[in-house]
């Protein structure tokens, strides 16, 4: 939880994803608390209200999970809950904006996969 | 406790409109940023909030009850600003001392402790003398009025003008935690916002004497967009929307796009959509007319 946050992208949704940075890397484990959304808003210098929602939208994919007047807690099973994720996503968030700037260089697929392989 | 509530706020000197019409609600328990340009209304807005300049019309009330003349609901309320502490005015001539003391009178939670906590953080002497301090410093004494005061709607009125980066980021800082704290309702007027825009919940851009946008700075950013590409692309992308801020050069438009409701993009072209900070939508916003 120390990466700066940037203008590309909504607060809330940076702080959510920070989150599970942090659980793929085991800097949070599973059954641990994570950070209250005050820590968090002081951490960032961020309004609680946009921390809140940050947590909350990991609350209802089932990534955390409140115990009442505790916090919230990583759920086990998170991490690969979170990785199945970010591979659905992966298409989406990476491929596509691959192949899109790869057409407008006029890069055939067979160009493409000869880089890949380059690897 | 109720919201503070405006209803038709009106102001002119002599001829000159400089609100009108506004109407606003603050909620308990948020931080507002009133934006806007210099000379836009946002002190006069914040003066008749809190009582401090009458209004030529409309009403101003908290928990059902006009604010004006009320020392109840003004001893709920405090604004913090801008002093300019010149030689031989009322203010310059205070100590940092006396000038407090007039918080402790004022404010029915003052807190003395917390604002000893924030003189000494500020490494402010509380002798000295308001017209020999820089404005800097002056900035920080009318913060500390304005936390100590503990009320629960509290005004702070260009608060980060003439603080370096290091006091602006502290002022953040206890702001979200008075915030987190105390639940109280803070609203900052200012036009630095880069870096202020993550510790709003909402934004109020006051523009011409009224009220352009009132909404969840995170919600407003998200339909927010600026459009860039060969003109008649863009053009035809944007067609119908409520665009502002157009800028072209040679063939190439670039403009900023605020979609409303459940409104999407007509058919994309080839053009790149950028997000929107509050400081370039509050750019585009003004420079309209």
């Amino acid at each position: 939880m120390q990466e700066l946050l940037n203008d590309e992208k909504s607060i809330y949704l940076q702080i959510s994803e920070m989150i599970e940075t942090d659980i793929l890397r085991d800097i949070l484990v599973e059954e641990e608390k994570v950070p209250s959304t005050n820590e968090l808003a002081r951490l960032y210098t961020i309004n609680p209200a946009t921390a809140l929602k940050g947590v909350n939208l990991l609350v209802d994919q089932g990534i955390l999970y409140k115990k009442r007047g505790i916090g919230m807690f990583v759920k086990s099973g998170a991490k690969e809950m979170i990785l199945n994720k970010r591979r659905e996503d992966f298409y989406d968030t990476f491929v596509k904006k691959f192949l899109e700037e790869a057409k407008q260089l006029g890069i055939s697929k067979k160009e493409l996969v000869k880089m890949i392989e380059r690897e | 406790m109720g919201n503070l509530i405006c209803e038709n706020i009106r102001k002119q000197f002599k001829k000159h409109v400089v609100l009108e019409d506004v109407n606003l609600t603050l909620e308990r328990g948020k931080i507002y940023g009133l934006l806007g340009r210099n000379g836009a209304g946002k002190t006069t807005l914040m003066s008749i909030i809190t009582a401090q300049l009458p209004s030529s019309g409309g009403r101003v009330s908290l928990d059902g009850e006009d604010v004006w003349e009320n020392p109840k609901a003004l001893s709920k309320i405090a604004f913090a600003r801008e002093f300019q502490g010149n030689t031989g005015s009322l203010i310059g001539n205070l100590s940092v001392q006396e000038l407090l003391k007039m918080g402790r009178i004022y404010y029915a939670n003052w807190d003395e402790e917390y604002a000893r906590k924030l003189m000494e953080q500020w490494k402010i002497d509380k002798k000295a003398i308001m017209s020999t301090l820089s404005q800097g410093m002056r900035s920080m004494v009318s913060i500390i009025l304005g936390l100590a005061s503990k009320a629960e709607f509290t005004f702070f009125d260009e608060p980060v003008a003439g603080l370096d980066a290091v006091a602006r980021e502290e002022f953040y800082r206890m702001i979200i935690e008075e915030n987190a704290n105390t639940g109280r309702t803070l609203v900052i007027s200012s036009h630095i916002l880069e870096e202020a825009s993550g510790i709003f919940e909402e934004v109020i851009f006051l523009h011409g004497g009224k009220i352009l946008y009132h909404e969840n700075v995170e919600e407003l950013l998200a339909r927010s967009y600026r459009i860039t590409g060969r003109s008649d692309v863009v053009d035809e992308m944007v067609q119908g929307h409520r665009v502002y801020h157009p800028q072209t050069i040679g063939r190439s438009k670039s403009v900023t796009v605020i979609l409303e409701g459940d409104e999407t993009f007509n058919e994309q072209g080839e053009v790149s959509i950028q997000p929107e900070t509050l400081q370039s939508l509050f750019v585009a916003l003004c420079q309209n007319e």
